[in-house]
């Protein structure tokens, strides 16, 4: 017995773990030694500056905004393309026809280059030519939709109402107003995400037993409420966990949206992580400030996703 | 519950649903119908889906000499043909397939070895290096893109072929899938392989690999659809060589340069570079969805 294979097993995974060394593990440290220098590329010295990038990230103005930006991205788009994916599994699962047409179309997104599509959103928002804005310029002069949508048929004075006075302003620039620039970035998020998430759902849902339901309504479960709460939400838990944390740790590395869109503007309003750390880094050349986001940028990724772990094993176990 | 109720109710989730599908769709319409239209229509927003495709006279044409018939042109065809014209999307399209094919084979080549050799064989340090494998499974590379990029930078590769594929040619996702599937490859198989005179190497290559072939196929629809759609590490990596643009970042230049004529061209080039995998995606939906939430077995 023993290691009989010792050789040619380690001559088989030696490019591997060379790789994992090389690609994975000595970039962080890395990443950890620069960001306490102020390091850029090209100058032949490095300067030892100690926990000045860290305490610059935590007491600028513009850094400070970086982190609220991010944590609003994500605190916004998990629980919204958690929840939709959670609906539209829900919905799809109960159809008596037409289930896959739904799945094909909402997972298109999930294809779909995210760049690409964001050009594209951007040209649908566009203030003047789009075709958002265009169409609620219409509902404007309508007798059905102005009541409608400002809330005039509630007995609201409908000028004080966000169409209201849209239509009357003029409706928001969306992508250039920096009120609403990360919201629009959070739509394109959620609206990119959520599909995914009904995918995973949809997975989850088998696994659900029929007599599980059953025995609930007997014992007294008579909604489809009640029923979902008792057995469906329990029994989802893992699946539900898995979702939290893949949506999270995606929306942290939100880019393509922001770099293409606003470039972190107006005002720093949408001036997210990984855009700092290309903006700072790479293109001013002040690699140990992007090297202090990124070993914060780490630190946030790897205690989500060591807490789904531990989750997965520990808490979420309900069969 | 009686009918009528089943009935109301199922078509109330069919309304919810397809408001939903609306939403959804809503970009691609965009994309594909300013694809089809005149920079008028486009600007109007009239024209319908098809826009009434009027020959169109290209101001730029005329500036540049040639007679106004040499320049009248349907505009459909002017967008389509200003998208291969404008900048080298054919490049940029075969840069995309160059880079994603060979990230793939490389991601293969590299841990379907090591797969085996942790599901498979006994040697001392098994157990370490998969705790590696686990451990690594915590790290996006797209995070560590700073310090992947000063190495690169140091050793010279920025702006290289190369620097679009190393830091994915290792895939300890594909490792860890990998494991999984081949420890419940029967042991007497690869025995059998061995009393016939088979090297380990061969038998990774022509015993183990055969028989997981549906892994491996939704693992390379993983890969390709994550890499042929990247836009941050190309981003990155390759700073204004246009020879090694990959599709998204040639599109990102398009929409730096472009002025109002520009649009139809643009979403023509959109069109071009998300079609591939949407059609491949409505052809083998199973498959792909499959890929896609692959990531989330354990």
């Amino acid at each position: 017995m023993g290691f009989k294979h010792q050789k040619v097993a380690l001559a088989l995974s030696a490019p591997a773990i060379i790789m994992m060394f090389v690609i994975l593990i000595i970039p962080i440290l890395i990443a950890l030694w620069l960001s306490f220098t102020s390091y850029s590329l090209g100058s032949p010295l490095i300067e030892w500056v100690g926990w000045e990038n860290y305490e610059k990230i935590f007491t600028r103005s513009s850094y400070q905004k970086m982190l609220g930006a991010t944590i609003t991205y994500v605190l916004v788009v998990v629980p919204a393309s958690v929840f939709l994916g959670l609906g539209a599994a829900l919905l799809i699962n109960s159809l008596r026809f037409g289930r896959d047409i739904y799945k094909t179309i909402y997972f298109l997104p999930v294809m779909a280059a995210l760049l690409a599509m964001a050009i594209v959103w951007e040209f649908t928002l566009h203030p003047t030519i789009g075709m958002i804005n265009d169409t609620l310029t219409i509902g404007c002069d309508s007798g059905f939709w102005y009541p409608l949508l400002t809330g005039a048929w509630l007995g609201i004075d409908p000028v004080t109402s966000w169409y209201g006075k849209s239509c009357s302003d003029g409706f928001p620039l969306w992508l250039g107003d920096r009120d609403y620039a990360l919201w629009t970035i959070c739509f394109i998020g959620i609206w990119q995400a959520f599909g995914f998430n009904m995918v995973l759902y949809l997975a989850g849902l088998t696994s659900v037993p029929r007599e599980l339901n059953q025995a609930a309504e007997m014992d007294g479960a008579r909604t489809a409420w009640n029923r979902f709460w008792l057995v469906t939400w329990p029994m989802l838990g893992p699946t539900t966990v898995f979702v939290v944390t893949i949506t999270m740790i995606r929306s942290f590395q939100v880019f393509d949206t922001v770099e293409a869109l606003t470039e972190g503007g107006p005002v720093k309003s949408t001036y997210v992580m990984m855009y700092a750390i290309f903006e700072k880094a790479i293109r001013q050349n002040l690699v140990g400030m992007g090297a202090a986001i990124t070993v914060i940028f780490l630190l946030f990724v790897m205690v989500l996703t060591l807490s789904q772990r531990y989750l997965v094993e520990r808490k979420v176990h309900y069969s | 519950m009686n009918q009528p109720n089943i009935i109301f109710r199922e078509s109330l989730k069919h309304a919810i649903l397809m408001a939903g599908a609306v939403i959804v769709i809503l970009p691609f319409y965009v994309m594909l119908s300013y694809s089809l239209k005149s920079p008028k229509e486009i600007e109007t927003n009239t024209g319908g889906f098809f826009g009434d495709q009027a020959p169109m006279v290209d101001e730029y044409c005329v500036k540049l000499g040639n007679a106004v018939d040499e320049c009248t042109e349907i505009p459909v065809v002017f967008n389509y043909t200003q998208a291969f014209k404008k900048a080298p999307l054919l490049r940029y399209l075969l840069n995309g397939v160059i880079v994603t094919a060979s990230i793939f084979l490389f991601q293969v080549l590299i841990s379907v070895p090591a797969a085996y050799a942790l599901a498979k064989l006994r040697w001392w340090g098994r157990d370490v290096v998969f705790g590696l494998v686990l451990f690594c499974l915590l790290i996006p590379v797209h995070a560590i893109a700073l310090p992947l990029y000063i190495m690169l930078a140091k050793v010279g590769l920025v702006n290289t072929y190369a620097a679009l594929i190393i830091p994915w040619t290792i895939s300890v996702f594909g490792i860890f899938l990998m494991r999984q599937f081949f420890m419940t490859v029967p042991d007497d198989l690869i025995d059998a392989a061995r009393m016939d005179g088979m090297s380990e190497l061969s038998i990774v290559w022509k015993v183990m690999l055969p028989t997981a072939v549906p892994a491996l196929m939704a693992f390379a629809i993983f890969s390709v659809v994550a890499h042929w759609n990247d836009y941050f590490w190309p981003r990155v990596v390759i700073t204004g060589n246009r020879d090694l643009f990959t599709p998204p970042l040639g599109l990102r230049e398009f929409k730096g340069d472009a002025d109002g004529s520009a649009w139809g061209p643009m979403m023509a080039t959109a069109t071009i570079i998300v079609t591939p995998l949407i059609v491949a995606f409505l052809l083998a939906q199973k498959k792909f969805i499959e890929g896609i939430t692959l990531s989330g077995m354990k």
